[in-house]
């Protein structure tokens, strides 16, 4: 994947969320990432960020979407057969959302995600 | 008050270690204690009891530790069996079996609260075969607070001294199906063990409140298939298979506003939205996890692409609520997403772990996809049940595609109504009127005989050569599917 084309087409139906913070967070990772890896890293960050993850719920629509985020992220991930990244992400997210429900503090979702790009590179 | 019971257990080694902690799991859900003892006491002289670390290395530890005890060879006095008086035929020479249970437990209470067993993080509670193979059984009282929901199968006796006589009652799955829902039941029940309790109580009602495990018992049984059989992998990933589909319960409790789930208040409607939301995600995110750790990249493939299909489905099936009742090709196409995706996978996941030919993985992928679609269109039945554990009617209330209302809206007499109340508010009065309707006009018999039909069809792939080892099992458990409205 290199392309504006490439991106898009791992965007389907997840097009307005490219434009509600899902592009900066890819320009956040993408210097430190191959373009999947920054890719499924956008989309962890946004799908949490829908799901309003231990603040009030959002609409079941964007709730929805929120899955959808956090399901292509971990297909992208199983494609790249890189284990270690998918274990570091699908960590990062439990981490976060047992902080959510009152459990043991995390540092920051970018925090997490990036450290774990940053172990395989 | 006191409910008695008596553990059934079949043995298969000379010295075993049985894991009893998630049948006495099941005693206290079965029974409704909250809050108490639970007694136990073997009834052997060579069976003892330990509360100890479920580390298969560890055991085979402490089997090497009696054996040096009391080893095999010695020659024991209660082994000879010339000068022991009234030693009638048969008697096993064991004097190193009594000897051992020595250093056991004969007997142990163990602490009850809020329906769970209190262990610490690593504490399993065994029973120790020590002569064995044999049929044992262990004696257990419970007493306390029975303030909980009884699950299943209620047993209350005030004298313990008669329930010997009804044993083994438990109707179980299909004879190749015992072991593995054990297994299952273990692997969720350690999967959940170590997470953190504001995430893991709420799943762990879920998950202890049933359901039928049939994605998990399809994985379990699809990894019978190839070259590399490791029940505790196959273990692993059919609970992941399990949590991840009650991920997906959870958040799709709180978009269908539902109220119950499995006879229970739903995660949304007893901890809230904002809880419901974030154990999903954690359960979502702990499934691929464990999966990705298996280290089979095709596997994690497989679950993965399952996972999008549900989510894509989801979408769609809100969407589609206005268009509702809606036609029967977007109702396939919603249910393979929905449902029939994660089946197929479980299947597929399954024979690939094992290292299963291609062929066989294709077979069996077929095979979960049509047992998918023929659940699904069973589920739908259930809405016009008093069994099902949900508000009857939920599916019309909620507008979601189902096929009884698809099958009623096409019904050349009562087609016209059904549309008319669907197309306007659905208030409890209008709500009985469909369901009147739907069932007038038909439509349930319709569908459960198409469902009849695709578990026939499921049926023949499994005639397929090279899947004997599991062609029993995987058909019982399809006939299952469709036995839950008889």
């Amino acid at each position: 994947m290199s392309g504006r084309a490439e991106i898009d087409a791992h965007l389907r139906g997840l097009e307005p969320v490219w434009e509600e913070g899902m592009g900066d967070a890819y320009a956040f990772y993408r210097p430190r990432a191959a373009p999947e890896v920054a890719l499924a890293a956008a989309m962890v960050e946004a799908g949490l960020r829908l799901q309003r993850l231990g603040g009030e719920a959002p609409d079941p629509s964007r709730l929805l979407i929120g899955d959808l985020c956090l399901a292509r992220a971990s297909r992208l991930l199983a494609e790249t057969r890189d284990q270690r990244l998918q274990v570091g992400f699908a960590s990062a997210v439990e981490r976060v959302a047992a902080a959510a429900t009152g459990g043991p503090p995390a540092p920051p979702l970018r925090d997490l995600l990036a450290a774990t790009i940053a172990g395989v590179r | 008050m006191i409910v008695a019971r008596r553990l059934q257990l079949p043995t298969s080694r000379p010295t075993e270690f049985v894991d009893i902690t998630s049948r006495l799991q099941d005693e206290i859900a079965a029974a409704g204690l909250r809050n108490g003892r639970l007694h136990l006491q073997s009834l052997h002289t060579t069976l003892g009891l330990a509360v100890n670390e479920n580390e298969p290395l560890l055991l085979e530890d402490l089997a090497a530790t009696l054996e040096r005890l009391a080893p095999t060879g010695f020659p024991y006095r209660h082994d000879d069996l010339v000068r022991r008086p009234s030693v009638g035929p048969g008697e096993p020479v064991n004097g190193h079996a009594h000897c051992r249970q020595l250093v056991l437990l004969p007997a142990c209470t163990l602490l009850v609260e809020e329906g769970h067993l209190v262990l610490g993080r690593w504490q399993s509670v065994f029973a120790v075969e020590l002569d064995g193979p044999r049929q044992r059984q262990v004696a257990l009282q419970l007493d306390g607070d029975f303030g909980g929901r009884r699950t299943a199968r209620p047993r209350v006796v005030l004298s313990s001294a008669v329930e010997g006589a009804r044993q083994a009652a438990e109707p179980e799955a299909g004879p190749g199906l015992h072991q593995e829902r054990r297994l299952v039941e273990l692997e969720l029940a350690r999967q959940l063990l170590v997470d953190p309790e504001p995430v893991q109580l709420p799943m762990r009602r879920l998950v202890e409140a049933g359901g039928k495990r049939v994605r998990p018992l399809l994985a379990m049984l699809s990894s019978r298939l190839g070259r590399r059989v490791d029940p505790l992998q196959a273990a692993a990933l059919a609970g992941a298979i399990e949590l991840l589909h009650d991920a997906t319960l959870v958040h799709d409790d709180y978009v269908d506003e539902a109220s119950t789930r499995r006879g229970r208040p739903t995660v949304a409607a007893r901890e809230g939205a904002s809880t419901a939301i974030a154990v999903g995600d954690y359960y979502f995110a702990k499934a691929v996890r464990v999966i990705a750790q298996l280290g089979n990249p095709d596997v994690t493939t497989t679950i993965a692409r399952a996972v999008e299909a549900i989510c894509l489905a989801q979408i769609d099936d809100v969407r589609l609520r206005g268009a509702f009742p809606g036609d029967y090709e977007t109702y396939l196409k919603v249910v393979r997403g929905k449902t029939a995706a994660l089946f197929a996978a479980a299947c597929r996941a399954g024979a690939q772990l094992a290292g299963a030919d291609e062929a066989l993985v294709a077979c069996l992928e077929r095979f979960g996809d049509l047992l998918g679609i023929a659940f699904q269109m069973v589920d739908d039945l259930l809405d016009y049940s008093e069994r099902s554990g949900k508000p009857l009617g939920q599916d019309i209330r909620q507008r979601t595609v189902s096929l009884p209302l698809i099958y009623a809206a096409e019904h050349p007499d009562h087609g016209g109504r059904v549309r008319e109340l669907l197309a306007g508010p659905l208030d409890e009065e209008r709500v009985r009127e469909v369901q009147r309707l739907v069932i007038a006009s038909g439509a349930l018999d319709r569908v459960g005989e198409e469902a009849r039909s695709l578990i026939s069809t499921a049926l023949g792939i499994l005639e397929e050569r090279g899947l004997d080892r599991v062609r029993s099992p995987l058909a019982d458990l399809a006939r299952s599917a469709i036995d839950r409205v008889r």
